[in-house]
């Protein structure tokens, strides 16, 4: 496999125990080595504060790592930098365009900032325009574009010179659902071009979706690596979720039903060897299962009896969330209240 | 180098669209000057009776010709405390990060808001100069001493701009920016923007002669109702040189302090 340690064809990126620590002494990143091959499309998946941000910010050269190595299409990202940001392109977590000028003034400047010639911009900005479906608004200020729109220009402006990696922070951060599905078609449509794509999320979804390889990321080490599939099969269980309250706001809940029913159905379930673990949530409990097809039935049978009222089931295989689990003993809280983005310089 | 220049005129494009774009922008820098100009001058015309106004006293039109030079500095110096913002504005909304994330070199981004910075003071100084031909001042120098007149004052605006990216830079807040800029315009009055150096008193006559302001206003003065005064000139162009030489550096160091 190109890029896999021991091989000789280099990989795209490569980073070696990366370590950065702020000055007010936070380890965002603590130790991180992985590599990306030409081509592929990797994912860092973990939740807000993990240390994604400050990763790709340090392979983006916007950051100076405080220990370790990265290189980015071979060339040193401190040493190098000004090479390095010639392959590069770079989408930062919030949408980023100028507002006041127009979106072909935008896409043109990046380009001038590459030092592409006038001969050479001119036709790359209407190619983008017309992939991104902005032509029609090429001329309009960017600041009236949809935040779709402002997000496909944010996208093509990174795009413009070309870039060997493309270097995306949240991505599809605050976009609408249906936005979320066109920028992932246009994801995929970049890397089978040919573009190494890094990518750092907190969505599950977009991880399995979207990338090949993903490392998981949490309090600054890499904790899982490996193909998304890779991941949930080593999980080896489904998830069985039983619904304990009645359904309605979830503000009504009473606590300790709750708890006295939890504690029921896990008293009636002890012995079951195909279930690993178990996991109190805010409306019922949460069972990994090993083949829970066969299991379910049982699992249903010793829970019905008086006193335990099970208002709903739901069976799914495992899923990233559950592998984050594995690793972290926590789940990726998909709804967790954004961070102040820092602007770490 | 080149590439330097390249990159600062695309930079300065940008910036300067995205200050006329703002209709507001355009019609204050035009609009104000002459609000000062007139104002002031109607204020302090009977000053001239004073004595001690000696060569550029007497008449209607020469107190204008002998103000129009501080006015424009005034000018300048607002100018100069809204451009900090600006810089803040690119930090706080991530288009920072997305340049510096270019080849582009650290300092054409500086350099590119300069650019409309100079414009600004241009313009400024421009409608000063006409307001006052209006009111029956006259330009002992025509046309080129005018152009030599906004030269100046351009020039004057770039280098005394690190008034206010310095505590943009520093404080990253554009209250604290602007509020910090405002600190250094009472030496604007300690000038010779108003009244000749012999009506000062002492301990002003002493802040006035190491002012670069002053010799910026002197050169000005100097075209409007004098002729080309190289040495005046020439003064004012070192002092604009050493002023934007210190106030650069101080802007340099904490720029590459934010972005390193």
């Amino acid at each position: 496999m190109t890029g896999a340690p021991g091989s000789s064809v280099p990989a795209t990126v490569e980073v070696e125990d990366l370590v950065k620590v702020y000055p007010g002494g936070t380890r965002a990143v603590d130790g991180i080595s992985f590599r990306v091959a030409h081509g592929e499309f990797l994912g860092f998946l973990g939740p807000n504060g993990a240390g994604k941000t400050t990763t790709i910010r340090i392979l983006a050269t916007l950051l100076r790592p405080t220990g370790g190595r990265a290189r980015v299409a071979g060339l040193d990202v401190v040493a190098n930098a000004a090479a390095v940001r010639r392959r590069i392109g770079f989408a930062t977590q919030t949408v980023t365009i100028d507002q006041m000028a127009t979106g072909r003034e935008n896409l043109a400047l990046i380009g001038r900032l590459h030092g592409m010639s006038g001969a050479e911009l001119r036709p790359r900005v209407e190619e983008l325009l017309e992939l991104m479906g902005l032509t029609e608004a090429a001329r309009k200020l960017a600041g009236t574009y949809s935040g779709g729109m402002r997000r496909r220009l944010d996208l093509a402006s990174a795009l413009v010179h070309r870039p060997e990696v493309l270097f995306l922070d949240e991505p599809t951060e605050g976009l609408d659902p249906q936005s979320r599905l066109a920028l992932w078609d246009e994801l995929i449509r970049i890397n089978r071009a040919g573009t190494t794509m890094v990518l750092t999320t907190h969505y599950m979804e977009e991880a399995d979706r979207l990338c090949e390889r993903l490392a998981i990321i949490d309090h600054g080490k890499i904790v899982a690596e490996g193909s998304p599939a890779e991941l949930k099969r080593s999980i080896g269980a489904d998830s069985v979720t039983l619904r304990l309250v009645p359904p309605g706001p979830a503000g009504d809940v009473d606590a300790d039903a709750l708890a006295g029913a939890q504690s029921a159905v896990s008293q009636r379930l002890h012995g079951l060897a195909a279930i690993t673990e178990v996991e109190h949530i805010s409306d019922g409990i949460r069972l990994a299962v090993r083949g829970a097809d066969e299991v379910a039935p049982e699992i249903l049978r010793r829970i019905d009896v008086d006193g335990v009222r099970v208002y709903g089931m739901s069976m799914a295989g495992p899923t990233l969330d559950d592998v984050f689990l594995k690793h972290t003993g926590r789940r990726i809280r998909a709804e967790e209240a954004d961070q102040v983005i820092s602007m770490g310089w | 180098m080149t590439t330097f220049a390249a990159e600062t005129w695309y930079l300065g494009l940008r910036a300067w669209r995205r200050f006329y774009r703002v209709p507001a922008n355009p019609f204050s820098i035009v609009l104000y000057p002459l609000i000062q100009l007139f104002v002031f001058s109607q204020l302090f015309k009977d000053i001239v009776q004073l004595p001690g106004f000696g060569a550029s006293g007497g008449g209607d039109g020469s107190y204008l010709a002998y103000l129009a030079p501080g006015q424009i500095t005034f000018t300048v110096f607002f100018a100069v405390s809204w451009s900090g913002s600006n810089l803040l504005y690119d930090y706080r909304n991530g288009m920072l990060d997305k340049l510096r994330a270019t080849p582009v070199g650290r300092y054409a981004i500086l350099a590119g808001e300069l650019v409309p910075l100079f414009i600004e003071c241009m313009i400024m100084a421009g409608a000063i100069l006409v307001l006052s031909l209006l009111l029956g001042a006259r330009i002992e120098t025509g046309i080129p001493g005018a152009i030599g007149i906004l030269l100046l004052s351009g020039a004057f605006g770039v280098a005394w701009a690190g008034t206010s990216f310095v505590p943009a830079l520093l404080t990253k807040n554009e209250q604290a920016t602007g509020t910090l800029s405002i600190l250094f315009f009472p030496i604007a009055f300690m000038s010779t923007a108003f009244v000749p150096v012999a009506l000062m008193p002492d301990w002003l006559r002493v802040v006035n002669d190491w002012n670069p302001i002053t010799f910026v206003i002197e050169a000005m003065r100097a075209l409007m109702t004098v002729g080309f005064d190289w040495g005046a000139i020439g003064r004012a162009l070192v002092a604009i040189a050493a002023l934007g030489l210190v106030l650069h550096s101080i802007t340099l160091w904490a720029f590459r302090r934010l972005t390193a």
